[in-house]
């Protein structure tokens, strides 16, 4: 209010400023015109009237002449005198003719000439006259003409003499150079008639009284300039000639009604002192135009720093709203309700819905691109129909135009007005989180239920599952009770509880590993490992499965994958294990399984990616089950699998290790034709061992004989990296020929390889075949999935030096048949060969707080042929072996969970002790946790085993024979 | 019959006869003479030229034989019959640039010695000399005056007077200009006859000029009269003393504009008012005559008008009836017998019974000082009024300027004399 009152207060101010500047300006020129013209007529009257003093003299003097030369003319008499004398004169003064004039207005001139007067040329009553004539020649003069005494010339009687003046001649006499040659002088009379003109070519005017009518003079000016003359008046009018403000000042020359009038423009009037009044004038112009430069200047430039400060302080604002804005999710437009342009646009739009900040600005419709659930976001008639300072709302859900992300937005519209300009300004808040956490929570919701479901579902499946061997154990061992003393009925109810047991327990570890990686507690165990070991290990474990459905297990090696990698063995086994055991389990007698291995491009050099792809043509899946096969606790019910023995938690299992792993698991199947799973898997590469024995032992070439042309390329592929040269064939007859031919030139083989089975000539028959020919140098050596045992003896005999397992190795070979260069080949053998009495008269130290467990131990050893003492802690077994004589113990058996002191605790007081066992005596951990963590657990508390319970005694052997070195029963004992 | 009156007898005959061819082979005014008279069709029909052939015959027994020749095959025809020996006794012809097609000094008889010489007026006698100042024929026509025509009544309203020299007529153009009057009427659409005007008393008061430019030995580029007649005509469009559409007027619209009071003056002729003017606020008393001024000559100028001659072939059979036939038409008896009730301007000094304007009469003793033989039209070879006009045209329309326009009309004069 009182901006606004100050506001015209200075307005008003500054028009009564100018204002009275105008009115000052104003009133101070009108009196400078007012006096200049003053001055400037006064200046006029002055210059005319000493013009009108020069004509009146000059007609006085004519006459006067006149007077004088009539005198003397009728002094002297003689008429010839008198026309030199007239010529005389004539040449002196510069008239034009000169007469003798009779009173009727005839005259006789000096020459004799006649002619005759007008009129007005002829002096009537004594008075002297000027007038209008014309000269013999038809030459327009002015005629002064004196009355004389009566006398005669050339017999010519007169009463007058007069001459006639050329009336430029006159007009030269009234000129004026005043006024830049602008005056306009005549002689006129009272009636207008004008006499002389000082204008070139003026005589053309004739009245200027008319030509003033003409010129558009007002009747009025003109009856009083008339009424002047009429009464010899002089005076001065100033009126406008032909558009141009004139003065016409009029002085009567005193003789008749003859005036001198001089017609003068006011410019050339006051020329002289509108100059002066022009200089004041454009002085004062020029202080004002400097006074209101520098005011206009000074508000401009303290508008610009005003309008500068503002648009920093906008910028600023702008800036503040922009850092803000990008701080936050929430989204700010401004937008002009007339013309829907966009007035101000947050520029987060585009991290948060990836629209370009420009883009938008232009179009803010573009926003319809990423509206997911609306295609109009900004209805026209629903935004005019907000009311002023109204605002409206609705929720709108948009997807980010790069990323896809989708992103829910509150977009509450205000209708703003601020003066007349109506703006909507669009706050979009952003409920994402909002939106996610009710999702999430909806999640959650339907996850609860899920689990609670699954959680019935496990219950069920639980009580069902574990009561079904439980029922077998408790019922068969109500019949071993019964029928005690039937020695074949024992056999076989022990033999059913055992199967059953199996079962329960094999269904506790999966719960538990389920249990453990659904929880995240599951972590990998990454090391080195051997793939070809991997891979024999997956072969004597599903080979005699698939060989008891009489199935057909292949194992295929495609490329050339690394043969050693880093990674969880166990976890990678259990996961293989998984998926071969159910191809066999699911596929019927004398079906197909195929396991491929291959190596696919990975873009990290020291990361090789590895398929293992699992087929079989077995019952297959339905496509609904399969949207679920890796659920826990699912299994297909149909006929078939419900007679297949399943907890259902192994193919959840090995989704999840996969998925540990960072490796994908898919799966392809078909009803009643089989199924494909297929597992990729990263696996980081130890960095490579220099490798030249090959080299070194000059194995430069090497024959390979198989029937399938695949496994042959796959081998020279494997062994380029070697320098071996690999020839191959896929015929056992021709490699017989091949291997002579290479005998004949002297270039044999160093090694030969042979598959077992080929057709016409298996391995067998062509290794013999190369031992007639060519000798016994050259090592042949059977390559074989099968199990080589039934035919060794055989093979040997026919001059075999070794078998290898399929899928062909690099390592494996070279481990093969490096004893052969060097002379151990019948050193070849593996772990699996520990002999059963090799527990035989040991004695162990077993740490076990459950009595009944350590009562089985105790019983299962005796069996072994060994000898236990149990502590019933770890405290206890802690003391027994600090208590005992050096190597007392061969081994001790440590329970991992136990009072008192825990099994990794006792380990440590062990190894810490003084004892001189402390340090080299095997201390194996019993567990039933067999996850890779517990292993490490127990490595890291100093332990060199690893046993899950319940205890298999073929692990205590193998663990055995690898930690005392024993190979054979009481060797170190 | 003996021989000897046989002989004289056929001497006598002989005699006779001879005397008889002889008579016949002799020039005279004999009555029964027949006279060919030839001339343009359209001339012939001329009342006065009708009334004074039928006197002749009628008071001389002799018999003309007028010879009527198309108008636009008259020059052609009339030169082959003079080529083939075949000319008239009398041929008529205008003394123009069309004459030179003749040998005038071979076919055409010096008429300065006759007795009717004193009975023309100055201009007209001064019409029908050659470059050498010989008498080549009688003007037998009706003439005019051309000059600046104005409106006086008008002018006298308006406090204004006629001017008599070229700085008056400026000032007058100027006062009229400045109350708004339009000062000339000036038929800037196709009329060519007010620049002739101006250029004749440039080559009549100099016949040297005449020759030198016909014999190509100067162009209009190198006569200072030309350009200041160019540039003053140039200066007054643009000032508007020819009013502001003088480029639409044509020979149809100046009635309307003077008679109107539009425009106070026109250059034209006195007949003109007889003929095509036609009465609107005023009338032919309004009017009056004074010199043309466009700046070629300080006092001004007047055209006389163009004259139809009567010339005699000297290699004609009838020389003698033929100039006895002249001195009959110069007679005042005869002429004015022809001329009764004829609107034209005098071309004998005893001609009376013509009517003539009060406009020439009023100003003939500045006629008679400031009146030209018409010289630019008709002397000058090459000279075309329709080359005339488009080169002003264009310097109306400001294509050229002033000395394009002189270099125009100097090409157009040449290419239609064929150099």
């Amino acid at each position: 209010m009182k901006k606004n009152f100050e506001k015209i207060f200075s307005l008003v101010l500054a028009c009564v400023l100018i204002l009275a500047s105008v009115l000052i300006a104003v009133v101070y020129f009108n009196f400078i015109s007012k006096k200049i013209f003053e001055d400037s007529t006064a200046h006029l009257e002055e210059i005319y009237g000493q013009v009108n003093s020069t004509f009146s003299t000059f007609v006085e003097r004519n006459w006067n002449l006149l007077s004088d030369w009539g005198d003397r003319i009728a002094i002297v008499g003689d008429d010839d005198y008198t026309a030199s004398f007239m010529a005389y004169e004539q040449g002196r003064w510069g008239f034009s003719e000169f007469y003798f004039v009779a009173s009727d207005g005839s005259y006789i001139m000096p020459d004799g000439k006649r002619g005759a007067l007008e009129e007005d040329c002829v002096p009537t009553g004594g008075e002297p006259v000027m007038a209008s004539g014309t000269t013999s020649d038809g030459e327009e003069v002015t005629v002064f003409s004196v009355p004389v005494g009566e006398n005669e010339f050339r017999g010519f009687r007169y009463s007058a003499v007069a001459a006639g003046y050329n009336n430029a001649d006159m007009a030269a006499s009234l000129k004026v150079d005043a006024f830049a040659g602008k005056a306009k002088c005549f002689v006129i009379r009272s009636d207008g008639s004008v006499l002389l003109s000082t204008q070139v070519g003026g005589s053309v005017f004739g009245n200027f009284l008319s030509y003033l009518r003409a010129c558009g003079l007002e009747e009025e000016t003109l009856a009083s300039l008339s009424d002047d003359w009429e009464n010899g008046r002089r005076g001065l009018i100033r009126c406008d000639v032909l558009g141009e403000s004139s003065c016409i000042l009029y002085l009567p020359i005193g003789y008749r009604d003859y005036f001198i009038l001089s017609s003068v423009p006011m410019s050339a009037v006051s020329a002289g002192f509108l100059s002066v009044q022009q200089i004041t004038m454009d002085v004062l112009v020029i202080i004002f135009l400097m006074v209101s430069a520098s005011i206009i200047v000074l508000l401009v430039m303290r508008g610009r720093r005003l309008s500068r400060k503002n648009r920093l302080e906008l910028r600023h604002r702008e800036r503040m709203f922009d850092v803000l804005s990008n701080s936050v999710d929430d989204i700010f437009i401004m937008i002009d309700s007339e013309k829907f342009t966009v007035d101000y646009l947050s520029p987060n739009i585009e991290r948060l819905l990836g629209i370009g900040c420009a883009e938008a600005k232009k179009n803010i419709r573009v926003l319809e691109k990423c509206a997911v659930n609306y295609n109009v976001i900004f209805p026209k008639e629903e935004l005019d129909a907000i009311p002023i300072n109204g605002n409206k709302y609705w929720e709108c859900e948009y997807m980010h135009q790069t990323t896809g992300e989708r992103r829910w937005y509150r977009m509450t519209i205000y209708n703003t007005s601020i003066g007349d300009v109506r703006k909507y300004v669009v706050v979009m808040s952003d409920r994402t989180l909002e939106q996610q956490m009710n999702q999430k929570l909806q999640e959650a919701l339907n996850a609860a239920k899920s689990a609670n479901e699954a959680k019935s579902n496990f219950l069920s499946n639980m009580s069902h599952d574990i009561r079904t061997p439980m029922n077998a154990i408790v019922g068969f061992s109500v019949l071993l009770e019964k029928d005690a003393d039937n020695a074949e009925k024992v056999r076989e109810y022990t033999r059913k509880i055992t199967a059953s047991s199996q079962h329960l327990l094999s269904l506790i570890n999966d719960v538990l590993d389920m249990s453990k990686i659904e929880s995240g507690k599951t972590s990998l165990n990454v090391e080195k490992f051997s793939l070809p070991q991997l891979f024999e290990e997956l072969n004597i474990i599903i080979m005699p499965q698939a060989k008891a459905k009489e199935q057909t297990f292949t194992l295929r090696v495609k490329g050339a994958p690394p043969e050693e990698v880093i990674g969880d063995k166990l976890r990678v086994n259990q996961i293989l294990i998984n998926l071969l055991s159910n191809a066999v389990k699911y596929t019927q007698n004398g079906g197909k399984i195929d396991f491929t291995v291959c190596e696919l491009p990975d873009t990290q050099p020291q990361f090789s990616k590895l398929r293992f792809q699992v087929s079989d043509n077995g019952i297959g899946m339905s496509e609904e089950f399969q949207k679920q096969v890796f659920a826990p606790f699912s299994r297909e019910i149909n006929s078939v699998t419900n007679k297949i023995q399943g907890t259902g938690l192994g193919m959840a299992i090995t989704k999840n290790l996969v998925d540990l792993m960072g490796g994908i698991i898919t799966v392809e199947s078909k009803l009643g034709e089989g199924s494909t799973f297929t597992v990729e898997l990263s696996f980081a590469l130890p960095e490579k061992e220099e490798e030249d024995m090959w080299f070194r032992h000059r194995v430069s070439r090497m024959l390979v004989a198989d029937d399938d042309i695949d496994v042959c390329r796959t081998i020279a592929e494997m062994m380029k990296d070697t320098g071996v040269d690999v020839e191959y064939t896929t015929d056992g007859r021709r490699a017989v020929e091949m291997t002579v031919e290479a005998d004949r030139r002297g270039e044999d083989f160093n090694v030969i390889l042979l598959d077992w089975k080929m057709p016409d000539m298996d391995g067998v028959e062509t290794a013999r075949a190369i031992r007639e020919r060519v000798g016994h140098h050259v090592p042949i050596l059977v390559l074989t999935s099968y199990d080589w045992s039934e035919i060794e003896d055989e093979a040997r005999q026919a001059g075999i030096n070794a078998f290898m397992p399929k899928p062909f190795f690099t390592s494996t070979f070279w481990q093969v048949i490096k004893p052969l260069f060097l002379g151990q080949a019948d050193q070849v053998h593996t772990a699996k060969d520990v002999p059963p009495e090799i527990m035989n008269g040991l004695l162990f130290l077993v740490a076990e707080d459950n009595e009944l467990n350590a009562e089985i131990l105790t019983e299962m050893l005796k069996m072994e042929g060994a000898e236990c003492d149990v502590a019933q802690n770890g405290q206890i077994a802690v003391e027994m072996f600090e208590a005992s004589e050096p190597h007392h113990y061969d081994m001790i058996l440590m329970d991992v969970q136990m009072p008192v002191m825990n099994g990794y605790d006792a380990t440590k007081r062990i190894r810490a002790s003084s004892h001189p066992d402390a340090a080299e005596i095997p201390i194996v951990a019993m567990t039933a946790n067999t996850f890779a963590e517990d292993v490490r657990h127990a490595f890291d508390a100093g332990m060199n085993g690893h046993l899950a319970k319940p205890i298999d005694m073929a692990a205590v052997r193998e663990l055995v024979g690898k930690l005392t070195k024993r190979t054979d029963g009481g060797a170190d004992a | 019959m003996t021989s000897a009156a046989k002989r004289l007898t056929a001497f006598a005959f002989a005699l006779v006869f001879v005397l008889a061819a002889f008579a016949a082979c002799v020039p005279g005014g004999e009555k029964g003479d027949v006279l060919t008279l030839m001339g343009k069709k359209s001339d012939m029909e001329k009342s006065y030229m009708k009334r004074i052939f039928d006197l002749y015959e009628e008071k001389t027994g002799n018999r003309l034989e007028v010879i009527e020749i198309e108008d636009a095959e008259y020059e052609a025809e009339a030169e082959k019959r003079f080529k083939d020996g075949r000319g008239p006794d009398i041929f008529m012809h205008f003394n123009n640039a069309d004459l030179g097609r003749f040998d005038v000094s071979e076919n055409f008889m010096y008429l300065n010695g006759e007795s009717w010489v004193g009975e023309l007026t100055d201009s007209a006698r001064a019409y029908c000399l050659d470059g050498d100042g010989n008498l080549l024929g009688l003007p037998f026509w009706e003439s005019s005056v051309s000059g600046c025509y104005y409106n006086k009544t008008l002018l006298d309203s308006l406090g204004l007077k006629p001017a008599s020299t070229q700085a008056e007529f400026d000032t007058l153009c100027r006062a009229l200009a400045d109350i708004g009057k339009t000062p000339i009427c000036w038929a800037g659409n196709g009329c060519s006859w007010m620049y002739q005007f101006a250029l004749d008393p440039v080559f009549a008061d100099d016949p040297t000029l005449l020759a030198k430019l016909n014999s190509g030995e100067i162009s209009y580029a190198d006569i200072p009269e030309v350009k200041a007649m160019t540039e003053w005509i140039s200066n007054a469009a643009e000032l508007g003393w020819f009013g502001d559409d003088y480029l639409k007027i044509g020979w149809s619209e100046i009635s309307d504009v003077i008679g109107s009071g539009d425009a106070v003056m026109t250059f034209i002729w006195d007949t003109w008012f007889y003929t095509d003017f036609a009465a609107g606020k005023y009338t032919v008393d309004d009017f009056a005559l004074m010199p043309v001024f466009m700046n070629t000559v300080d006092g001004g100028t007047y055209e006389g008008g163009n004259l139809n001659m009567m010339m005699v072939n000297k290699n004609g059979g009838h020389i003698k009836t033929a100039l006895e036939f002249l001195e009959f038409c110069a007679t005042a008896e005869n002429y004015n017998a022809a001329f009764d009730g004829i609107s034209t301007v005098s071309c004998f000094v005893g001609q009376t019974t013509n009517i003539q304007s009060h406009m020439v009469t009023n100003a003939s003793a500045s006629i008679e000082a400031k009146e030209r033989v018409s010289t630019a039209a008709s002397k000058i070879m090459g000279y075309s009024a329709d080359d005339v006009c488009a080169a002003f045209d264009s310097l109306f329309r400001k294509k050229i300027d002033v000395d394009g326009c002189v270099k125009l009309l100097d090409e157009n004069r040449l290419r239609a004399a064929g150099k």
